[in-house]
């Protein structure tokens, strides 16, 4: 097997068996902290020597979450909450769910009554979160959370290993905008792939993920860059995760060039800068955050970034991969829509949600817009 | 396809390329190829109706709505959201609660004095409407008519998302359905063109394309 196969296949094998790597921290005698989407402070957690896990639910059945969600919901907190009840997180020492959407607060209260032995620690935002009072609203949230942490878990925290702990996530940050350009001179890396990479790092330690990705791209550059006759797409959303709908992607010779999905690149845009202390570094750092449906901002730069991507990557157009009932993206969508418009950006809506067993709509929604970037 | 073949007294020697499209097109082993319904139904649509710039494609289970620019090119289409309101199949669950063939619907629906209203936005909610509407004393006629302006609401959503440029041609079985129809031409403020062969554009365009192929190949089966 070349060790580029091989190096794919390690992040496809973490991507798929999310439970086996909570498994394998706990059997180490480390502690997870469980980080729902879409930012959760992981730094603080790894500071206090613990593993962060993200989770952005699972294309599941949804039967238990229901006793608790109404039926037009967001269906990726519906399945974080089904995992839960389910007991796939049995071990974690809490979970840690921001309050950046409404449906996100549901999934924390419901989490309370459900999901009784893995406690749920709030983070709670600032809507403003670039003004001075907004930066220290974060840092009271972040505050908040370490004291709950301490308590759930019995870690302590301190400043200067949170210092050490941006440092390893600012590499990480920095290596996974390497390897989003870096793939574009690969189209054998399939859509697929590409998902598998950014998935597994929520469920490993960065320092881990950092060296895989790096063998990876060292692998890379040891492959000889063949002709690139793929379609170039940039996607949009809040997770485009669906094995399905990848391999519709790569079935219609289409590239991912770029993405601002939340799941994805959204994670890695900004990185952690020296502040008077490491906790202000952190606070900084959400408010630099942008781009983003659930990052209130009142210009709604979103819709010129996306047209800066396609710009920027020479892409043929953008796909939106709409998550049904996320109100945040619906908004987003107009702004986007007519962005591109503007620039003659040709712009594909497909829906999708935690429970769909049927892609054919989307095939086909998918092969038609093939034939307009034709 | 054998019944087809039959049907035209041909056999399958006598067909070069077959095109397949719609939602099985996949699973059509005697296919030589495949294209998505909405690129045919464009297809047909033009080769028909040269002038057209927006079709309204109203199928069995989902609605489409799609825009030609004037090189006769298919520039850009909305689809349904993962919902039966707006299509064919909202019409079917209607007429089986009315206990009446399908295509009785736009017969009935012109004798409706005052439409009633019925939810364009989940056809299950519809339903309930619908029995409720007519255990209260709504005449069936008044009914239907209302079902009509449902389904035509909720595709003129997406109609208008898309941009309607005129001339606007309906396909697809729905195509058939004047109250629909009509209902369209009020919501949409244009007139909408039809035919009988509606729901044959999205075949004749495989059989276009087919043929396309046929002549890019340059092997004519005289």
């Amino acid at each position: 097997m070349s060790g580029l196969k091989e190096s794919l296949q390690k992040f496809h094998k973490i991507a798929s068996s999310p439970k086996e790597q909570l498994k394998n921290y706990l059997a180490q005698d480390k502690k997870v902290v469980i980080c729902a989407p879409v930012y959760t402070p992981e730094e603080i957690v790894h500071a206090m020597g613990m593993v962060p896990m993200g989770t952005w639910g699972a294309d599941i059945e949804i039967k238990e979450a229901k006793t608790y969600f109404p039926a037009f919901i967001c269906s990726v907190m519906q399945s974080v909450l089904e995992l839960g009840i389910r007991g796939e997180f049995e071990g974690a020492s809490a979970i840690i769910i921001p309050s950046l959407c409404d449906s996100l607060k549901c999934l924390g209260e419901n989490w309370k009554s459900s999901v009784k032995n893995i406690p749920f620690i709030p983070m709670v935002y600032p809507q403003n979160r670039k003004a001075d009072f907004g930066k220290a609203f974060t840092k009271a949230g972040y505050e908040r959370v370490i004291a709950d942490l301490e308590k759930a878990t019995g870690q302590s925290f301190d400043d200067a290993k949170l210092t050490e702990s941006i440092a390893i996530y600012n590499e990480h940050n920095a290596i996974m905008r390497q390897l989003s350009d870096c793939l574009n001179d690969y189209p054998e890396i399939t859509a697929v792939d590409r998902n598998a990479i950014f998935q597994s790092a929520f469920y490993m330690e960065k320092s881990e993920h950092t060296a895989l990705v790096k063998d990876l791209i060292s692998e890379l550059t040891k492959t000889e860059k063949t002709a690139n006759n793929k379609i170039k797409i940039v996607t949009t959303g809040i997770l485009v995760d669906a094995e399905d709908l990848l391999k519709i992607l790569d079935d219609n010779d289409m590239q991912i060039v770029a993405d601002n999905v939340a799941s994805e690149s959204r994670q890695y845009h900004v990185d952690a800068k020296p502040a008077e202390t490491a906790l202000d570094s952190l606070s900084c750092k959400f408010a630099d955050m942008d781009n983003c449906s659930v990052l209130f901002n009142v210009d709604k730069a979103i819709a010129q970034y996306t047209v800066g991507l396609v710009s920027k990557y020479q892409a043929n157009g953008v796909i939106f991969v709409m998550t049904k009932f996320c109100d945040p993206e619906e908004f987003d969508y107009v702004m986007i829509k007519k962005a591109c418009a503007e620039k003659n950006i040709p712009l594909l809506l497909v829906e999708i949600d935690r429970q769909m067993t049927n892609y054919e709509q989307v095939r086909t929604a998918v092969e038609t817009f093939k034939e307009i970037l034709k | 396809m054998e019944t087809v073949l039959k049907k035209a007294k041909l056999s399958r020697n006598d067909i070069d390329y077959v095109m397949a499209t719609g939602y099985g097109r996949r699973n059509f082993d005697p296919a030589n190829g495949e294209l998505s319904e909405l690129s045919c139904h464009a297809k047909g649509v033009l080769f028909t109706n040269p002038q057209v710039r927006t079709i309204i494609d109203i199928g069995g289970q989902d609605a489409k709505v799609l825009r030609i620019n004037d090189k006769g090119i298919l520039e850009n289409f909305m689809m349904n959201d993962k919902c039966a309101a707006g299509t064919g199949r909202f019409l079917d669950v209607m007429a089986n609660i009315l206990q009446m063939p399908v295509n009785e619907l736009e017969k009935r629906a012109e004798l409706a004095e005052k439409p009633a209203k019925i939810s364009s936005t989940c056809t299950v909610f519809a339903e309930s409407e619908v029995i409720s509407q007519l255990a209260t004393g709504e005449t069936v006629e008044n009914v239907i008519a209302g079902i009509c302006n449902s389904v035509a609401s909720r595709v003129a959503g997406l109609a208008k998302r898309v941009g309607i440029k005129e001339e606007v041609f309906m396909s697809g079985g729905v195509a058939q359905n004047g109250g629909v129809r009509k209902a369209l031409e009020k919501e949409l403020k244009v007139p909408i063109k039809w035919s009988e062969t509606s729901q044959m554009m999205g075949a004749l365009g495989a059989a276009i394309s087919a043929y396309e192929q046929v002549k890019k190949r340059g092997v004519l089966n005289e």
